[in-house]
């Protein structure tokens, strides 16, 4: 699903000239769950986000769906964005003028789908994630772990064919964390690819390989086979 | 402290250059604009405002019914005012200067400003005496006083008292030089009593001379009215009733009612309902205009201010949160940012200055004043300005920041704080509002003037000019005036003939710019009709292409239509209500005439004015030549300036003393409404200003509020928002916000136009469509400005604004 070679980022400033990223290659198959793992400033986040077309490399080559993602276009990767990526952010990222339904709604009106349809899938995910209730709230109004299943639903109601999570429980407490955790693993055994940045060796657990990055190259691989075992026999 | 706050303000001067540059001209054009209106306020309200009598002088004014109010009044008031115990002092005196030159040994100084009054004159107007006294200065009628400026022309550095010049053919000894203290509603620059001549005549026409008190009481006034109100109502009917052979209520109904008003000389120049002194009176709905105006774009200006300063706070936010924690108090942080405000008015107020400084001739020519930015009461006035701009301007913004939360702030999480945004787009609301009164406004202020300008007057006066007759006082001095001085103008006429250029020449005692608003009296099957009675010679109609639209005009070859004939204008018979007009008998000025013709309605009054009942005859029918005063020619279309030379060779030859003077009438009509061109000039230049104020203010909010969304904009554009729907997303509001804004302007522009052309006996109806031309272009000028914000937000990298703020 994505093949990424020898890809590399560097930041200039008038002085400095720094590499975030130095000649990474990772590929992640369909169905895999995946986090990255490392210190502040190891490039984990850059790598996210040229994944996430958010960001765009300084060389290499980065293929979603077989398709080459290096040198594209605004508008073609804005395509290619909301049509097989959602995100899921620390912070969450919720539009606050706008209301949790409105938010959730927001990509299927990007992708242009009609108002009923809208209606009918916000309302199937809502329930699915147990915020039906909150839809007519705004993202104020709600605590933490509410606030990041609403980002989660929004990643979600558009059928990506990846997903990925920013720290997604950084700004939470435990708790809510691990409601969040949980959601993913079902989103994981329900099929979906997810890449995941995390500070916490305990989320890491939850997925089933960890990339290990420092000073913008991986550092090592590790496969999580024990904890998804566990979570499969539950 | 000082030193530390003036260094952050320069950091953010340094750093946000165009906000700051902008900001300062948008308040600098705001007061500058406020300046202007109160030099002219002032220079307005400090006419007799020197006077320490301003209170006890009193000025009568007469209106008869249908007429306009008169300032000159009658002789026979005289006995009744000196009884009563409430008049200090009465004057009569001219209502108008006459223009004469002063003759000392030999040299000629031309005046403009001579005033004939009565002995009483300088307690009435205590004028500064530099050389001899008040009491003296107008003992006799061969006693004159000057001003300190013909002093000096006249006499450079003689002592002038006791010197003889000759005035008006006449002889005067100079008994005391006066100065004028400031604007006063009589500002002579000679002063002479000769008014025994008229006072002590038998003239018992209502309207004679003007009439001025100086009363004890000024609350008591309204007896003396009452008085004085009898005096024509009652003794003056009864006499002419008396004399006429009617019953006082026959003659009662006839004349018509007189009303008659007293007014201090305090109210002269702004609230009087006359002309009544020879300065005359200042245009108080223009001035009125002219303040509402600069101070509606002050606020604008200052709203501006208030909107930036807000916006432009949550970048200090910051800085707010870490000056709390390390001790400041909320009032510090208020006063500071009261500094800034205080530094940006005054940089704003001397910019203000500059431009006014170097726009101030422009404004003097506009308003035909010579305003000079001084006096202490001025730079008071500027220092009041400048207080309130500052309190206006700065204690918002100061208090708004001040109340930043210092936890929240400090924590970064405060971009998209609500706070103060309804203040921002209520005041972006309210610019709108006023940016549509101002495109709204000014076009049907132009569509009026362009009715005006291109309005058939019903006469054609652009080859035509007008050219004073000044014939010697000599000629005056003989047996028949009249015939005398109709010779003289008969012999010009012929001359003028002769010059090639020269299509036609004529007289008539008429004015086309709009001075004479003089009525008379014609009486039709005994009805009296009070209407424009005018004096012409042959060919005045035909020269100035007046329609003659029943009969024919007055003509040389009938011998009758220099004794009987009278030709009427279209109003004059609908007024008379005479289906068949020609072959009706009309009694003018005590002669029997029979119309001979109707011409088409045409104006001689500005026109705002409706068109009144005229009756034309020929100058000899009446006994009225000796008031020929000027010559009309019409030049054949080429080489005018080469006719207008030989006529004024003529000019030379003929009489050396007076210059020659002449104007086009179209251009001397014009004049008659050049106030409304002016306030059309003044509209369109001041709406420029104020849609570059809004717009401004428009770019500056919008590029704080898309600053502000720029989270939003980012998240959407991950979710993945197009260009066009983002476009749309962020201009939206300010659609919203141009359309109220719009709205709110709609009734009062349709309240204060309709208003404003009610000045107008000729005008445009309010149509829909400067509403919908000014809706448009508000529209697209928000258009230009929101979405080129819009577009460059657009295009910013998402990722600076997804994880922090």
């Amino acid at each position: 699903m994505i093949k990424i070679k020898n890809l590399s980022r560097v930041f200039r400033t008038e002085e400095v000239e720094t590499k975030a990223l130095s000649e990474i290659s990772l590929s992640i198959k369909q169905g895999d769950f995946v986090s990255i793992m490392g210190p502040s400033g190891c490039g984990k986040s850059t790598l996210l986000n040229i994944v996430g077309l958010l960001d765009s490399a300084s060389s290499g080559s980065f293929q979603l769906l077989n398709q080459e993602m290096i040198g594209l276009k605004g508008k073609e990767k804005s395509k290619a964005r909301k049509e097989n990526i959602g995100f899921i952010f620390q912070n969450f990222n919720l539009i606050d003028e706008l209301s949790v339904y409105d938010n959730i709604e927001l990509p299927l009106i990007y992708n242009k789908v009609s108002s009923e349809e809208r209606k009918k899938k916000v309302i199937a995910i809502a329930d699915k994630l147990g915020i039906s209730y909150r839809l007519k709230h705004y993202p104020q109004q709600l605590s933490g772990g509410q606030q990041q299943r609403v980002a989660v639903a929004r990643a979600l109601i558009n059928d990506p064919k990846i997903i990925l999570a920013d720290e997604p429980t950084g700004n939470l407490d435990s708790k809510n964390g691990n409601e969040v955790m949980e959601l993913l693993t079902d989103l994981h055994v329900n099929g979906a690819t997810i890449l995941m940045v995390t500070h916490s060796d305990y989320d890491a657990s939850f997925s089933q390989k960890t990339i290990l990055m420092k000073d913008g190259m991986i550092l090592s691989e590790k496969m999580n086979n024990q904890n998804i075992d566990i979570l499969i026999s539950q | 402290m000082l030193k530390n706050w003036t260094n952050i303000f320069l950091y953010h001067i340094k750093n946000n250059k165009l906000f700051s540059a902008l900001n300062v001209f948008g308040l600098a054009i705001g007061i500058a604009g406020l300046i202007f209106a109160l030099l002219y306020w002032n220079d307005e309200q400090s006419y007799d405002a020197w006077n320490p009598e301003k209170e006890k002088v009193h000025q009568v004014l007469v209106q008869l019914t249908g007429m306009p109010v008169f300032s000159d009044c009658a002789l026979f008031l005289k006995p009744i005012l000196d009884k009563d115990a409430n008049i200090e002092n009465v004057v009569y005196a001219d209502s108008w200067y006459q223009k004469d030159k002063i003759t000392y040994k030999g040299k000629k100084e031309i005046v403009d400003k001579i005033i004939n009054v009565e002995a009483d004159f300088f307690t009435l107007f205590p004028f500064e005496m530099i050389q001899g006294d008040d009491v003296s200065a107008l003992k006799d009628d061969s006693s004159a006083a000057i001003s300190d400026v013909i002093a000096k022309r006249v006499f450079g550095d003689e002592n002038p008292i006791g010197k003889q010049i000759i005035c008006l053919d006449q002889m005067f000894v100079v008994r005391a030089v006066y100065h004028i203290p400031g604007n006063s509603s009589i500002a002579p620059d000679v002063v002479m009593n000769k008014m025994k001549e008229w006072t002590s005549g038998n003239m018992t026409s209502p309207f004679v001379l003007k009439l001025l008190l100086k009363v004890k009481d000024p609350s008591k006034i309204e007896n003396t009215r009452k008085s004085l109100g009898n005096l024509y109502n009652i003794d003056f009917v009864k006499r002419n009733a008396k004399e006429e052979g009617f019953t006082y209520e026959e003659m009662a109904s006839k004349i018509g009612h007189f009303n008659v008003a007293i007014e201090p000389l305090s109210k002269a120049r702004l609230h009087s309902i006359a002309d009544g002194y020879p300065e005359g009176r200042g245009n108080y709905q223009f001035l009125l205009i002219m303040v509402g105006l600069s101070v509606l774009i002050l606020i604008l200006s200052i709203v501006n201010y208030i909107n930036l300063a807000t916006a432009n706070a949550v970048k200090r936010a910051k800085e707010v949160g870490v000056r709390k924690v390390v001790g400041a108090s909320k009032n510090t942080i208020v006063i500071q940012f009261i500094f800034e405000t205080a530094l940006i008015s005054l940089f704003s107020i001397l910019l203000a200055l500059v431009i006014v400084e170097l726009t101030l001739p422009y404004y003097n020519d506009f308003l035909n004043k010579s305003l000079r930015i001084i006096g202490s009461q001025f730079y008071l006035q500027l220092i009041l300005i400048f207080s309130i701009t500052v309190l206006v301007a700065g204690i918002l913004p100061a208090v708004y920041v001040a109340n930043f939360e210092t936890l929240k702030v400090l924590k970064g999480n405060f971009g998209r704080s609500k706070n103060g945004i309804w203040l921002r787009n209520g005041m972006l609301i309210f610019q709108f509002t006023v940016a549509t009164f101002f495109i709204v406004g000014s076009y049907i202020v132009y569509q009026q003037i362009d009715y005006l300008t291109n309005k058939d007057l019903g006469f054609k006066g652009d080859q035509v000019i007008e050219i004073n007759l000044d014939f010697p006082n000599s000629d005056y001095e003989v047996e028949s005036v009249g015939q005398n001085i109709y010779n003289k103008y008969s012999t010009i006429k012929q001359e003028l003939a002769k010059i090639k250029g020269v299509e036609q020449a004529s007289t008539g005692l008429i004015s086309f710019d709009g001075s004479d608003d003089s009525l008379g009296g014609v009486l039709y099957n005994d009805e009296l009709f009070k209407a424009r009675t005018i004096a012409v010679d042959f060919g005045m109609f035909e020269m100035m292409k007046i329609e003659v639209v029943k009969g024919r005009s007055l003509c040389q070859k009938y011998a009758s239509d220099t004794i009987t004939s009278v030709v009427i204008n279209e109003t004059a018979q609908k007024l008379m209500n005479m289906k068949e007009p020609i072959g009706k008998e009309l009694i003018i000025k005590q002669r029997k005439l029979k119309i001979i013709g109707v011409v088409k309605d045409f104006n001689l009054l500005s026109p705002e004015v409706a068109v009144s009942g005229m009756y034309f005859y020929h100058l000899k029918t009446v006994d009225i030549a000796q008031n020929i005063n000027k010559v009309f020619v019409k030049l054949k279309s080429d080489n005018i300036e080469n006719t207008i030379a030989d006529i004024e060779k003529l000019w030379v030859k003929a009489d050396n003393e007076y210059t020659f003077k002449y104007d086009f009438v179209d251009k001397q009509y014009a004049r008659t409404y050049e106030s409304y061109v002016k306030q059309k000039n003044l509209f369109s230049s001041l709406n420029v200003v104020v849609i570059l104020i809004a717009l401004f203010g428009l770019f500056a909010l919008a590029s704080f509020s898309i600053q502000s969304r720029m989270k939003e904009i980012a998240i959407r554009k991950t979710l993945g928002a197009e260009t066009n729907n983002l476009l749309k997303e962020l201009s939206k509001q300010y659609i919203m916000y141009c359309i109220i804004g719009f709205l709110l302007a709609v009734f009062p522009v349709y309240y204060l136009l309709n208003k404003w052309l009610e000045n107008f006996a000729f005008r445009i109806d309010v149509t829909v469509y400067p509403f919908i031309f000014g809706f448009l272009i508000l529209l697209v000028l928000t258009l230009i400005i929101v979405l080129s914000r819009a577009y460059q937000a657009t295009k910013t990298d998402v990722l600076k604004y997804l994880k922090y703020e």
